[in-house]
């Protein structure tokens, strides 16, 4: 009983730091706080003393970093599991909690929310069960909607938006097609626009999985059921195929004079099935994972598998960050995420592994600019934000009623989210540095 | 010779021949024994105490008849003065001595008036009372003299009383005694009887001749005449006239060798002479009468073992820690019978209270058999590890990749999914339920794509196996479907409507033919609808996609059917089936058919047109079959819950049985390519299976229960109803009465 109490009574030196603005700087001198406060109570300290600072502060929840690790338990428990001394005066870094602080209204579908693409600050790009891309503006505003696949929308990609009036896409179908789309992302009215695509890429022999773009621009790669991966060019220059299947067209069908046809400049072949997922995040090499369990990087110029990391499970997507674009993201078939750095040599185990979902994932994504956030999305109907520093997600965002089929990050402070439930969720005000 | 030494010798004597001389006395002469057992005391050596006794008898009479005295008894007459010294010695029995004084005043008084007899019949009056007292009287038993040393007393009297010691006089007063009597050198003081005697003259010659080794009595003679009985000289002839022999007269030779070798052991250690035996030093007065010594001449006694004294635990009201409790009874229950305590200690509160012996009939039956020597059974405990008669199995671990987890579900039936078929990529999966729909659903997602409505219970459906050709064979009633499900690109489209188009010739087959199947254009779903006259049960591609083979457990001859595609030709099984056949299945590489009867599994090979092998199944009724994918394994469901496999190339018996299920087991499945295979059941559950089938003949295929997959709930007992793996993936899909489909993941 004393040693409890003693426990109890227990204080700790602490002292706060923050690199987050000015605004958010607590005065630089060591205070005792008890031993057994969580991250809560450190998060109320942080507020008196911003609020002794600043009389009009808004109690806001911090985040605590105590040499690189985020805090999840008891400091007391913290600093026994990490074997730090109590006696020293103990430095806590600071942030701004990552969690959603918004909920917007969302985006109606007529339709599973198949695909999400949030790479564009100024749009958000959806794909649907019902054959249909749409592209909204902001919540509950939808700008233009891309029709003329036959089936349903498996996967979008935003290929181009920065810098020119007109944004290209691209989305790909189960109607083993992948057709390219130009709009102008400024445009917005109260009707959406229906728009047709400009270029039709066929060449698959199933249905289109997933669809990724070169970060140039003038590239995608698409992985489909036929185990291959093919790349096409985007833009529209005067290649002599072209003109011919335009023409081709033109005798078969009046209506689509303004539609191309594009072939694949090249296969990747060497998965045996379904490739699910791929990536293009650097100029040279894709990342794909795939149905036979492994994961794969090829380099786009020779064509050739550079190397695999095999996992066990069926993998549904894949995603690079991190410091460098150096981690893999992998998840599929099982409620767990794990993390691969092909760095490590001699290594077949995941660096990291995120196991608090209860069924499987369907889509994980790195942050944009930070190197240690992502989400990921299952089919329990939650979408989880994960810190590297911590093996507990961050935040948990429980608005789906149904499968949550697609994920992405958007404008850097939001999570856009599609699922079965036919809506897509934007969770927004999401603080990170 | 000191005269110690000879008074212990002479009390000794007495010791020793007092008894034997008491025992004449009351034979020879009855009437006077009580009177003169005084002078018994006397009696010196065995030899002659007879004789003595007779003297010191006839002494006593001689005092009142002294013509009656013979020659040899001239010291009687000394021994009768003396009595009166005896008689005044004696102190104890004062009323004894003045009776013999009395008699002998008598005696001497009227010597003619008191006959013999009548004195001898007073003596006998008075040795009535005073026999009792004289005879034999140690009073101390058998024990040292020397523990009654320091006692006041000597022995017990028959009351249980001290006897005391009669009081000893002191040093100085037997030195004056002594010193006046000059016969107190012939005094001994007998420790036994706690008295002084004296002895007579004669005694004492006595002892000084048998101290000199002489005969003790003066008149015997050791070296009388010897007197030959056998008259030598009158014999006419002599009894042997033969010589001495010589060797009368010769050392014999033999006793000679014999000494010589005593001699020779004697010296060598060999015989040992006997050790003087060591007195004990301490008596064992309680000791058992089976002592050391005696077990060493006998044979030895072997005690029989002692049975267990009675202990508390035993008494009818023990005290409370003895009484098991409750627990303690019941892991009795759990021991050996033979292990079990067999008395449990209870508590009555009264003796009233204890219940007659329960075992008592039992008891009297059990030894009236042992009466009657009958022979009873004795059960023998195999004391054989249960464990270690379990088949060694390889750890589960080790066997993965299998289905453990539902991830996915598939909902959107109405009614009991009965029949669910993979496409071979694994991106599809079409099912039929028992509301008449058919539906396909993505796999990845749980999203259903498609829905016909049939309209009537989709027993079977089942998935062309060409990747080229997704076209859905579906049974639903006398029907069967070949449904278009819109997947592949243009060319294949173009190709699969070209093939489910028939024109307008609908009855263009023979006639026989035509009585019992049809090929109908269905304009509703654009499909052939081949109209069967039974009820199709299942469906079965072939695995070129062309032939699809419908069975009708109805059908009898035309039970199972063959249809062409391509060619629209219906044929059917050449081959009389013995029994109703149930289901049936295609070799994977070969034209083999297997179709199973209610009893048993048929191998028919279809080129050449004859039956290869039948299967015991030793199963009251077959529910489904699934061959391996090498094709020479099968697995037989029952719908008594048994499953069975069979290695076509050992037996025709069952190589293993497995009875997992409780209830019917609805299907099973072979994995594509993994060594997996799964039984589902009515009861609810899908049972994983490991199932290894190696390319060496000489091994067996090895067969590993992995996992029990449940989450189907029953409904109006049904179970899960169909089960099948996904071609590529450790996947199970289970279609289940509660019209839900599961994906059970690795």
């Amino acid at each position: 009983m004393d040693i409890e109490s003693e426990t109890n009574s227990r204080r700790i030196q602490v002292r706060f730091v923050t690199k987050l603005k000015a605004r958010y700087k607590v005065p630089n001198t060591a205070i005792a706080i008890p031993s057994h406060l969580h991250r809560l109570g450190l998060s109320s300290i942080v507020n008196k003393l911003l609020q002794a600072v600043n009389s009009e502060w808004k109690t806001e929840p911090f985040d605590f970093l105590i040499d690189g690790e985020l805090v999840r338990m008891p400091l007391e428990e913290f600093l026994l599991a990490k074997g730090l001394s109590a006696e020293k005066t103990l430095e806590i870094e600071y942030i701004r909690a990552v969690s959603p602080r918004r909920e917007e209204e969302p985006c109606v579908h007529d339709d599973w929310v198949s695909a999400v693409d949030g790479s564009s600050p100024r749009f958000i790009l959806t794909g649907c069960y019902d054959g249909l891309g749409r592209v909204w503006k902001q919540a509950g505003q939808c700008t233009h909607i891309l029709e003329g696949h036959t089936g349903v929308v498996s996967s979008v990609s935003i290929i181009n938006s920065e810098g020119t009036d007109s944004a290209i896409v691209a989305t790909a179908s189960k109607d083993q097609t992948l057709r390219l789309w130009k709009f102008d992302a400024e445009d917005s009215s109260d009707q959406p626009a229906r728009l047709r695509a400009f270029k039709i890429l066929r060449g698959h022999n199933a249905s289109v999985h997933s669809v990724a773009a070169k970060t140039s621009g003038d590239m995608v790669c698409s992985g489909s059921w036929d185990c291959t991966i093919n790349l096409w060019r985007t833009n529209d220059s005067d290649i002599d195929g072209d003109t011919v299947s335009i023409k081709k067209r033109k005798v078969n069908n009046t209506d689509e004079e303004s539609q191309s046809e594009g072939e694949a400049v090249s296969t990747l072949v060497g998965h045996t099935q379904c490739v699910s997922s791929v990536v293009w995040p650097q100029h040279e090499t894709i990342y794909s994972a795939s149905w036979d369990h492994s994961v794969r990087k090829w380099d786009v110029e020779t064509g050739k598998d550079l190397s695999d990391i095999f996992c066990g499970k069926v993998l549904n997507c894949i995603d690079v960050g991190g410091e460098g674009l150096a981690l893999i993201a992998v998840a599929g078939s099982d409620p767990i995420l794990r993390i691969w750095d092909p760095r490590k040599p001699e290594t077949s185990a995941p660096v990291f592994q995120f196991s608090s979902h209860s069924s499987w994932i369907s889509a994980c994504k790195w942050h944009n600019w930070s190197s240690v956030h992502l989400l990921s999305s299952s089919y329990d109907g939650k979408v989880m934000l994960w810190d590297l520093r911590t093996a507990f997600p961050l935040a948990i965002i429980n608005s789906h009623k149904d499968k949550v089929l697609c994920a992405d990050w958007w404008k850097g402070g939001c999570v856009v989210s599609g699922g079965a439930d036919a809506q897509l969720h934007i969770s927004s005000d999401i603080s990170i540095q | 010779m000191s005269p110690a030494q000879t008074k212990g010798i002479v009390v000794r004597m007495i010791q020793g021949t007092r008894r034997t001389a008491v025992k004449y006395l009351n034979t020879t002469r009855p009437d006077r024994v009580e009177k003169n057992m005084h002078i018994l005391r006397f009696i010196g050596t065995r030899s002659n105490s007879s004789r003595l006794a007779l003297v010191a008898v006839t002494i006593v009479h001689s005092r009142k008849s002294p013509r009656f005295m013979t020659p040899s008894l001239t010291m009687g007459h000394q021994e009768g003065e003396k009595l009166d010294n005896i008689n005044t010695l004696e102190t104890r029995d004062e009323d004894f001595v003045e009776r013999g004084n009395n008699n002998v005043s008598d005696d001497n008084d009227d010597q003619d008036e008191h006959s013999e007899s009548s004195q001898s019949h007073q003596a006998v009056d008075e040795s009535d009372s005073s026999e009792d007292e004289v005879a034999p009287r140690n009073t101390i038993g058998d024990v040292p003299l020397e523990w009654y040393k320091d006692e006041k007393h000597i022995g017990y009297d028959i009351a249980g009383r001290k006897i005391t010691k009669k009081e000893r006089q002191d040093k100085l007063d037997s030195f004056l005694a002594s010193a006046d009597d000059s016969k107190s050198w012939r005094k001994i003081y007998d420790e036994y009887n706690d008295e002084e005697v004296e002895l007579t003259k004669e005694e004492i010659k006595q002892i000084g001749r048998l101290l000199k080794g002489k005969a003790p009595h003066a008149e015997f003679d050791p070296y009388a005449p010897y007197v030959d009985w056998f008259k030598w000289d009158d014999a006419k002839h002599p009894l042997s006239n033969a010589p001495e022999p010589k060797r009368r007269f010769i050392p014999s030779k033999w006793e000679s060798k014999k000494v010589v070798e005593y001699v020779r052991a004697i010296r060598k250690g060999l015989i040992k002479f006997d050790q003087p035996k060591e007195e004990p030093r301490f008596y064992s007065l309680w000791g058992d009468d089976s002592s050391s010594a005696d077990r060493t001449k006998h044979l030895a006694y072997i005690p029989p073992p002692k049975p267990k004294l009675p202990g508390h635990e035993e008494s009818y009201n023990p005290s409370l820690e003895y009484i098991p409790t409750q627990e303690e009874i019941n892991s009795y229950q759990l021991m050996y019978e033979e292990d079990r305590p067999k008395f449990i200690p209870k508590r009555f509160t009264s003796f009233r209270s204890i219940p007659a012996y329960e075992n008592a009939v039992k008891d009297s039956f059990e030894r009236c058999l042992d009466l009657y020597l009958c022979p009873r059974v004795r059960k023998k405990r195999i004391n054989i590890d249960p464990e270690s008669l379990k088949p060694k199995l390889p750890n589960k671990k080790d066997l993965r990749p299998y289905p453990f987890a539902c991830y996915l579900e598939y909902k959107g039936h109405e009614d009991a999914v009965l029949s669910i078929s993979l496409e071979p990529s694994g991106q599809w999966i079409a099912s039929g339920s028992k509301d008449g729909t058919v539906r396909i659903w993505e796999v990845g997602t749980g999203r259903c794509l498609r829905v016909w409505e049939i309209g009537e219970a989709v027993q079977h459906v089942a998935w062309n196996p060409l990747p080229a050709r997704p076209i859905l064979a579906v049974s639903a009633g006398a029907d069967v479907l070949i449904l278009n499900t819109g997947f592949g690109n243009e060319e294949e489209q173009k190709e699969i409507k070209k093939l489910l188009h028939i024109g307008t010739s609908t009855s263009d087959d023979s006639d026989d033919m035509s009585s019992y199947l049809s090929w109908h254009q269905d304009e509703k779903y654009d499909c052939i609808r081949l109209r069967h006259y039974r009820t199709v049960s299942s469906v079965v591609w072939h695995r070129k996609g062309d032939y699809l083979s419908t069975l009708m457990p109805a059908g009898e001859s035309r039970a199972v059917l063959i249809h062409q595609l391509s060619k629209r030709l219906t044929q059917r099984l050449p081959f009389k089936l013995h029994g109703l056949p149930v289901s049936l299945a295609f070799h994977p590489t070969r034209s083999i058919i297997f179709v199973a009867t209610k009893k048993n599994v048929r191998v028919y090979d279809m080129l050449k047109q004859k039956l290869i092998k039948k299967l015991e199944t030793q199963l009251r009724e077959v529910s489904s079959i699934a061959v391996h994918p090498a094709g020479d394994n099968v697995i037989v469901g029952s719908k008594e819950g048994k499953l069975r496999w069979f290695d076509m190339d050992l037996s025709s018996k069952p190589y293993q049985s497995l009875d997992c299920h409780r209830k019917d087991i609805t299907n099973v499945a072979f994995h594509r390519s993994y060594p997996l295979f799964a039984s589902c059941s009515d009861d609810g559950t899908a049972y994983v299976f490991h199932g290894m089938v190696y390319a060496d003949l000489n091994e067996n295929p090895r067969i590993v229960p992995l996992e029990i997959l449940r989450g189907h709930t029953s409904s109006d007992g049904r179970g899960v109803l169909d089960c099948t793996f996904h071609p590529r993936q450790p996947w199970l899909f289970t279609a289940g009465a509660d019209s839900t489909i599961k994906l059970y993941c690795h």
